[in-house]
C-alpha cells in the first residue's frame, strides 16, 4: 500500500445512499484518503454550472482526480482498483478479463435494470409505470440469475466471500436498492440467489463496509437486509 | 489468436474496426441471428448473456463490447495505460458509451424489453430524446480529447458504430438522428472511411461503400444483422 498523501487528492461528490456510497465503500476498503463534497439535490446542486463542468450529466458520482474529473460510477471503480492495485485483478492478471466483462455487465445491465425498477415512470411515462415495473422486475431476476449463476460455477475471486472487491460493494449497492425501494411484490428477494447472497454478508460485514453503513446511515446490514 | 464472435452489422463492428485499425490478427466466427446461435448452449457457454460480441483469448472468453475494448487496449497498448494522465478521461467516456448511449440506444431497439406496446411511441420519444443529448455530449468529448477520438480508436469506434445505428434501427422507427448535427462526430465519420482497412471491413458485413456518413442497411455475405 502506498503511504497516505497528507493532502487528499481526490475528491468524491456525493449523496448518501445514492451511486456514490459504492465509491465510498472501495475507497474506505483501499484506505485511500479523499475529500467528500456533499451535494443537496433539493437545492439544485447538480444543476449548478461548476458542477456541471465536472459531470456535465448532472449525475452522481464525480470524483475529481490529479488527472481532470471522472464520472461513471464502474470507470472510477476500474480506475481506483487499477491505481491503487487491489479489489479487483489488475491488467496482468490471468482473470482480469472475466472481471471486466461482469464489471460491464454490472453496469450496463444489472445497473439501468435497477433503476427502471425503483423509477419505473422514467422509460416510458406515468402512464405505463405499472407495466414497465413489472418487465423491470422480470429483467432484474434474470440478470441477477446470471451472476448467481456464474458466482455459483466459477467462484471467481473477484465477487467472493473471502476477499473483498469493487464488484461485491458495486452489486450489493444495487441489490440494497432494489430490495428496499419498490413497492411489493416487485421488491427482490436476496434469499433467492444464497451464492450472491454470501458474497453480500461477507463484504457488508467488513469494517471499513460498517465505517461507511455508520457515515451514511445505511443501518448495520446494508445489503442483506437494508433499511433507510 | 483472438476469435471473435460476430453478426454483420452488430456491436461485434466495434471490435473489427479496432483490431483491424492495429493491425491485430484475429479470427472471426460467425454467429447466425437467423437461428438464434446467440441463444444456443454452446454460445451461452461463452457469453451467458447471449450478446454479441464475444472475443475468446487465451485467458479465456471476453464479453461486452467495452470490457473487449478496454482489455485491448491494456495488451496492446492501443490507448492511455493505467496510470496515464487521460486514463480517467478514457475510462469515463468508454463507460458512457456502454452504459448510457449504448443502453439507451438498445432501448429504443427493443422496445418491447422496457415496456408495454401500447407505451411504445412514448418511449421512443423519451429515448431518443435522451439519445440526442447523448450525442451532445460525445460530439463535445471528440472535440475535447482528439487523441482519444482518432479513426480506430476504441472511443471513435464506439462512437461511430452508435451513430451508424441511430440512423438505420430500428427499421420503420422514427429518425432523429442527423449527423449534421453533431460535426466532431461526423468529421471522424469521413476520417474513418478514409483508412485502408474500412472498405474492407464494410465488404465483409456489407456495409455499403459509406458505413458511417452515408449508412445503409446492410446486405452480408453471411449471417444476419438481426
Amino acid at each position: 500500500m502506498t503511504a497516505p498523501d497528507l493532502k487528499p487528492d481526490l475528491k468524491l461528490h456525493a449523496i448518501p445512499d445514492w451511486a456514490s456510497v459504492i465509491i465510498r465503500f472501495a475507497l474506505e476498503e483501499m484506505a485511500v484518503p479523499h475529500t467528500l463534497v456533499k451535494k443537496d439535490f433539493d437545492a439544485g446542486d447538480l444543476d449548478s454550472p461548476v458542477y456541471r463542468a465536472i459531470n456535465p450529466l448532472g449525475l452522481i458520482p464525480a470524483m475529481e482526480t490529479p488527472n481532470g474529473p471522472m464520472f461513471e460510477t464502474a470507470a472510477i471503480l476500474l480506475w481506483l482498483t487499477d491505481r491503487h492495485g487491489s479489489l479487483a485483478p489488475g491488467p496482468q492478471d490471468a482473470d482480469r478479463a472475466a472481471f471486466l466483462s461482469w464489471l460491464f455487465f454490472t453496469s450496463n445491465a444489472l445497473h439501468p435494470a435497477a433503476m427502471a425498477l425503483i423509477y419505473p415512470d422514467r422509460p416510458a411515462g406515468e402512464a405505463a409505470a405499472a407495466a414497465a415495473i413489472a418487465v423491470a422486475h422480470e429483467q432484474v431476476r434474470a440478470r441477477l440469475g446470471l451472476v448467481e449463476a456464474m458466482i455459483a460455477a466459477k467462484h471467481p475471486r473477484w465477487l467472493s466471500a473471502t476477499e473483498p472487491g469493487v464488484l461485491g460493494y458495486y452489486i450489493g449497492t444495487l441489490v440494497r436498492w432494489m430490495t428496499m425501494l419498490p413497492p411489493a411484490p416487485h421488491a427482490i428477494t436476496l434469499t433467492a440467489f444464497p451464492a450472491l447472497h454470501a458474497v453480500l454478508a461477507a463484504h457488508e460485514a467488513r469494517p471499513a463496509a460498517l465505517r461507511v453503513a455508520l457515515a451514511d446511515g445505511l443501518g448495520p446490514t446494508p445489503f442483506t437486509n437494508p433499511v433507510s | 489468436m483472438y476469435t471473435l464472435h460476430y453478426a454483420p452489422d452488430n456491436a461485434s463492428l466495434i471490435i473489427r474496426l479496432v483490431l483491424d485499425g492495429a493491425g491485430i490478427p484475429y479470427r472471426t466466427a460467425l454467429v447466425d441471428r437467423a437461428t438464434r446461435q446467440q441463444d444456443s448452449a454452446a454460445y451461452r457457454a461463452l457469453n451467458p448473456a447471449g450478446l454479441i460480441p464475444t472475443l475468446e483469448t487465451s485467458f479465456g472468453p471476453i464479453s461486452e463490447t467495452g470490457a473487449i475494448l478496454i482489455w485491448l487496449t491494456d495488451r496492446h497498448g492501443l490507448g492511455p495505460r493505467p496510470d496515464a494522465s487521460d486514463r480517467p478521461a478514457f475510462l469515463k467516456w468508454l463507460f458512457f458509451l456502454s452504459n448510457t448511449a449504448h443502453a439507451d440506444l438498445r432501448q429504443l431497439f427493443y422496445p418491447h424489453q422496457y415496456s408495454p406496446v401500447e407505451a411504445h411511441p412514448g418511449h421512443a420519444e423519451i429515448i431518443s430524446r435522451r439519445m440526442i443529448t447523448n450525442f451532445t455530449l460525445l460530439d463535445a468529448a471528440a472535440r475535447a480529447h482528439p487523441a482519444l477520438f482518432a479513426p480506430a480508436q476504441p472511443l471513435a469506434a464506439y462512437t461511430l458504430a452508435l451513430a451508424r445505428w441511430s440512423v438505420l434501427y430500428p427499421k420503420g422507427g422514427s429518425r432523429w438522428f442527423d449527423l449534421a448535427a453533431f460535426p466532431a462526430i461526423a468529421a471522424l465519420a469521413r476520417a474513418q472511411e478514409r483508412r485502408v482497412e474500412t472498405p474492407v471491413i464494410a465488404r465483409e458485413e456489407g456495409l455499403g461503400p459509406h458505413p458511417f456518413t452515408a449508412p445503409v442497411h446492410p446486405q452480408p455475405p453471411e449471417g444476419s444483422a438481426t
